[in-house]
């Protein structure tokens, strides 16, 4: 019978950047399933069941940012504002903008055929994504 | 019963754009779309070009876009899409005549996949067959039964952006000889289907799924590549 070894090694089994970025998408979304949830239950457990109505504990989960709670009926924001919870939101801004600028250069990569246009649009994309991030990261930690 | 025929037509030494032409034929709903072509051709207009070669499902030469689903002409009858029937060539490649395309950019990214058996090692020791059993068989039996015909990768959104992408029938091409365990060359493969136009161009659309006359399960065979470059494995 024909033998054949059960798998290839990891340098041969073409695990390369497209592919990495393949299941890096994968897992940011499951990544930001994982924290828009931990947010909403965070709100929750802080007294938002009493003072919030679903769509603040909605935009709270979804950018769990202590300004976004500085318009409901939350008397004390102290609890919404430590560093934990900015450094929650900081990971939702950095997984969401690097999953939706990659997204965009693979549908930019279904257009652009040429080597050096792809290389342009992600020079483009990879700008834009730090920059993004720099002006989110900037507000959570200083609003 | 009367079947109403669209037919796409393009003739590149006379006309400078495409057009469609409408045909009232007397007809069967048991006929094929085939049949309809053929007798257009026969009776109607003698400078209808399409391809078939064996008229049974077999060959895949006549791979066609039928009421907006790519379909082998031959396969598909006239109960089953009704009796205004569209006929047009398949999306994405260049059109040669009428519903004839030029199939040059899909048998490249078919080669790129190198779709021949590779075993360089010495034949078993009663110098004949490398044997394999049905087990083995079975992971790569449904990517086999392809037959070229191109309803899949033409079905294909990214195809249709970009023929760079390797497609659909390639990647089935790939899976069958990575996932055969008398192949040697999984990992070359593997390399150029993990290519920027490779496997993550799939964006799991199943045109392809819906497309194949083979009924081959290609979105599915897609993933076990994806997933292959994950873990490795290919048994």
């Amino acid at each position: 019978m024909a033998t054949k070894s059960k798998s290839l090694p990891l340098t041969k089994r073409g695990l390369n950047f497209e592919m990495l970025m393949w299941i890096f998408t994968r897992l940011s979304a499951l990544a930001m399933y994982a924290l828009i949830l931990f947010a909403i239950i965070g709100a929750l457990v802080m007294g938002a069941r009493n003072q919030m109505n679903l769509a603040d504990v909605l935009r709270w989960g979804f950018m769990p940012n202590n300004t976004h709670v500085l318009s409901t009926d939350v008397p004390d924001l102290a609890p919404w504002a430590t560093p934990f919870w900015r450094f929650v939101a900081s990971a939702l801004v950095l997984v969401a903008t690097a999953h939706g600028v990659h997204g965009l250069v693979v549908i930019a990569d279904d257009y652009i055929v040429s080597p050096r246009g792809r290389s342009i649009v992600r020079f483009i994309s990879i700008v834009f994504m730090l920059a993004m991030i720099g002006i989110g990261v900037y507000v959570i930690w200083t609003a | 019963m009367q079947i109403t025929l669209k037919i796409f037509r393009y003739n590149p030494e006379v006309d400078s754009t495409f057009h469609y032409e409408t045909y009232t034929l007397e007809g069967e709903e048991t006929d094929r779309v085939l049949d309809l072509l053929e007798k257009v051709k026969g009776y109607n207009d003698g400078t209808l070009s399409f391809r078939r070669s064996c008229a049974h499902g077999v060959c895949g030469s006549d791979a066609l876009r039928i009421n907006g689903r790519n379909y082998l002409a031959c396969k598909v009858l006239v109960r089953d899409i009704g009796t205004n029937i569209t006929v047009e060539p398949i999306l994405g490649m260049k059109i040669i005549k009428d519903l004839i395309v030029d199939m040059e950019p899909f048998f490249e990214n078919y080669k790129k996949v190198l779709p021949w058996f590779i075993n360089d090692s010495p034949l078993p020791a009663d110098g004949k067959e490398r044997l394999q059993s049905p087990e083995q068989r079975a992971i790569f039996d449904e990517g086999t039964k392809c037959i070229l015909c191109a309803c899949c990768t033409t079905s294909c959104p990214s195809f249709w952006a970009s023929d760079d992408y390797l497609g659909p029938a390639a990647l089935v091409t790939a899976h069958r000889f990575i996932f055969d365990s008398r192949d040697e060359a999984a990992s070359e493969r593997m390399e150029i289907v993990s290519e920027t136009s490779g496997l993550a161009r799939c964006h799991t659309a199943f045109n392809c799924t819906l497309a194949c006359p083979r009924e081959i399960p290609i979105t599915k065979l897609i993933g076990e590549l994806k997933i292959a470059t994950i873990t490795g494995k290919i048994e």
